[in-house]
């Protein structure tokens, strides 16, 4: 009788733990790029964008777009996107399209391994390019400095970046278009600037194709500080007209610096010329930005609010201050 | 002999709890009956993902699931009952109101699950002194109700699969005139909606006396091979259609007032898991029979 009771136990017993679930059946599979950033707190931001942006289950599958299946990602940290003001809670600034474009623009086809980072790359956003830039002992995309390389994954290879790449897809005057209508933040931003391009007819110089410009790009808040210290209205765009044009167009030319398009880890600190004739000194590297000075000192030194944005014809970095020549 | 023992145990019903099976070993007789209503809450804020256990439930960051649960059992025949399970699940997440914003998602879904009918069937007893085997078929067809299992990310809270099922199981239970009793059980669950068929498997150990009953239980599910891991290779944002596998063990509990009124309770939390949130749960209910 025991033995039939002890029989039964073990058949009973056997169902049950042959069934189990163990990790030994898939521990040693790779997670995929998506599984990264969901499982890594320190992507916590990028999840949420890439849930936002729509890219999350594309990102948790085989690249159909490459012969090898794999994408390569630059992941901006949390960091990355706190630089900008942005978390799981603020992503909502954002234009829908232009997360998804930007999030694309961290995205390219194959691996590319760190030990490649040499030529400019296409991304999965049009093919717009990245270069690398080598700074020190250090190595960087466009603006954005690499911290972690090789992170290999099921469905390619992970980089971790310390600034989220901007890239608009537009010429310089499109792109402050872009911010300018709600089409980067949701709140429009750049109004006065574009107010101040039109006012001066400079649109066309800023949409040369074949230009390479360096353009530093003052916020909203920056020409009402001027304005308010100028003693005239700050309330509306056009209120910049208040000022004469030729004015104006001295001052929009001395943000400009033609002879290329830097992004913050190509500049260093010195003086830079301007397309208006003035002389630009940029203060010391520090964490990814620079300062940057006019030639009257009576106005403070602007910072980089959002720096590194790409255009087609050259770089665009947002200040929060004008730089008066 | 056999009489006695399954009298010795007639207070015995099926308990039940998200997860387990809504059949057990034990067989009313022709006429009888039980009523549960139960309530039941388990809270997770792990999950185990493929390849690795992570902290935080995706967006949502923990879950807790509530139901209220409606349960009857009726004997036709000594040897073949019918069970009915009707539960209204509340699946809640953590999310904040920005980011439920930003996602156009929401921190809840609730309604009424699947309806579960099963019937079992006793093939055959063997009596050899004081101990009773039984060899019990199950057949049980589960239909879910209106919800919507296909929202995408937002469907990590989703109630259930939207899958309609078929079950075929087999139980083998053991008894003993002491109130000791044992039973495994073996099933396989066949599903539409792209859902994966599961292979369920659960033992269940207890002592079972007049006037209280206590089991302890060791549950599994492996999925078949066909389904996706979430955020892996092959997923496609569609939840139903992932590969959910569990070890679970858990405690169940019956005391009776009367002949006709009792209460119930037990608990229950995952041991390992693929694709399923590593949650800890507890249930109380009260038992009418008749």
């Amino acid at each position: 009788m025991k033995n039939i009771k002890n029989i039964m136990l073990a058949v009973i017993a056997t169902t049950a733990i042959v069934s189990c679930e163990t990790n030994s059946t898939y521990e040693d599979q790779k997670p995929s790029i998506a599984n990264i950033a969901v499982t890594n707190a320190g992507f916590s931001t990028l999840e949420a964008a890439a849930v936002k942006g729509g890219v999350a289950v594309i990102l948790s599958n085989p690249n159909a777009g490459d012969p090898s299946g794999h994408f390569t990602v630059f992941a901006p940290t949390n960091d990355a996107f706190a630089r900008l003001g942005l978390n799981e809670d603020t992503l909502g600034v954002l234009n829908q399209t232009f997360l998804t474009n930007t999030l694309l623009y961290h995205v390219s086809n194959g691996d590319l391994m760190s030990g490649n980072f040499t030529m400019p790359t296409p991304s999965a956003l049009s093919g717009l390019t990245r270069r690398f830039v080598s700074r020190g002992a250090d190595k960087y995309i466009n603006g954005s400095k690499i911290v972690s390389t090789d992170i290999s994954a099921a469905n390619g290879t992970v980089h971790a970046i310390d600034k989220v790449m901007i890239a608009t897809g537009g010429n310089i005057v499109e792109s402050a278009l872009a911010v300018q209508s709600g089409g980067v933040f949701v709140q429009p931003e750049l109004t006065f600037l574009v107010e101040a391009v039109l006012y001066c007819n400079l649109q066309g110089i800023l949409s040369n194709p074949m230009a390479n410009y360096t353009v530093f790009a003052p916020t909203d808040e920056a020409f009402k500080k001027l304005l308010r210290a100028l003693n005239l209205n700050a309330n509306v765009p056009a209120d910049i007209r208040q000022v004469d044009v030729a004015t104006v167009t001295a001052v929009l030319a001395n943000h400009v610096i033609t002879s290329s398009g830097m992004f913050t880890s190509e500049m260093n600190e010195g003086t830079q010329a301007t397309f208006g004739g003035g002389i630009l000194t940029i203060g010391a590297y520090n964490n990814g930005v620079l300062t940057v000075d006019g030639a009257n000192t009576s106005f403070a030194p602007a910072n980089m609010a959002i720096p590194d944005v790409q255009a087609t014809n050259g770089v665009i970095h947002i200040i929060d201050n004008v730089l008066m020549p | 002999m056999k009489n006695k023992i399954i009298s010795s145990l007639a207070i015995l019903l099926p308990f039940l709890a998200i997860a387990q099976s809504p059949v057990s070993g034990f067989m009313k007789k022709k006429g009888e009956g039980s009523v549960v209503v139960s309530y039941s809450a388990e809270k997770y804020d792990k999950v185990f993902l493929v390849p690795n256990e992570v902290d935080g439930v995706p967006v949502f960051n923990d879950v807790k699931i509530n139901s209220q649960s409606l349960y009857a059992e009726y004997g036709v025949t000594d040897n073949f009952n019918l069970v009915l399970n009707l539960p209204y699940i509340t699946a809640t997440g953590n999310a904040s109101d920005a980011v439920l914003t930003n996602l156009n998602f929401e921190n809840k879904r609730s309604g009424l699950q699947d309806l579960k009918i099963y019937g079992k069937y006793n093939f055959n007893s063997y009596v050899f002194g004081n101990n009773q085997l039984d060899f019990i078929g199950v057949l049980g067809v589960e239909k879910p109700m209106n919800y919507n299992a296909d929202e995408g990310l937002q469907s990590i809270i989703a109630i259930g699969d939207e899958a309609t099922k078929l079950n075929v199981s087999g139980i083998l239970m053991f008894k003993n005139k002491s109130g000791f009793f044992a039973s495994g059980q073996i099933g396989n669950t066949f599903k539409n909606n792209r859902v994966p068929n599961a292979l369920t498997t659960e033992l269940k150990t207890g002592f079972a006396a007049s006037k209280f009953y206590i089991d302890a239980f060791f549950a599994t599910q492996l999925n078949s091979s066909t389904g996706v891991d979430i955020l892996q290779p092959g997923f496609e944002g569609f939840f139903p259609a992932t590969k959910v596998n569990f070890t679970r063990v858990g405690l169940n509990a019956y005391f009776p007032f009367t002949k006709y009124i009792g209460l119930t309770g037990g608990a229950n939390t995952y041991l390992s898991g693929r694709n399923i949130g590593k949650s800890t749960g507890f249930y109380g209910g009260l038992v009418f029979n008749f």
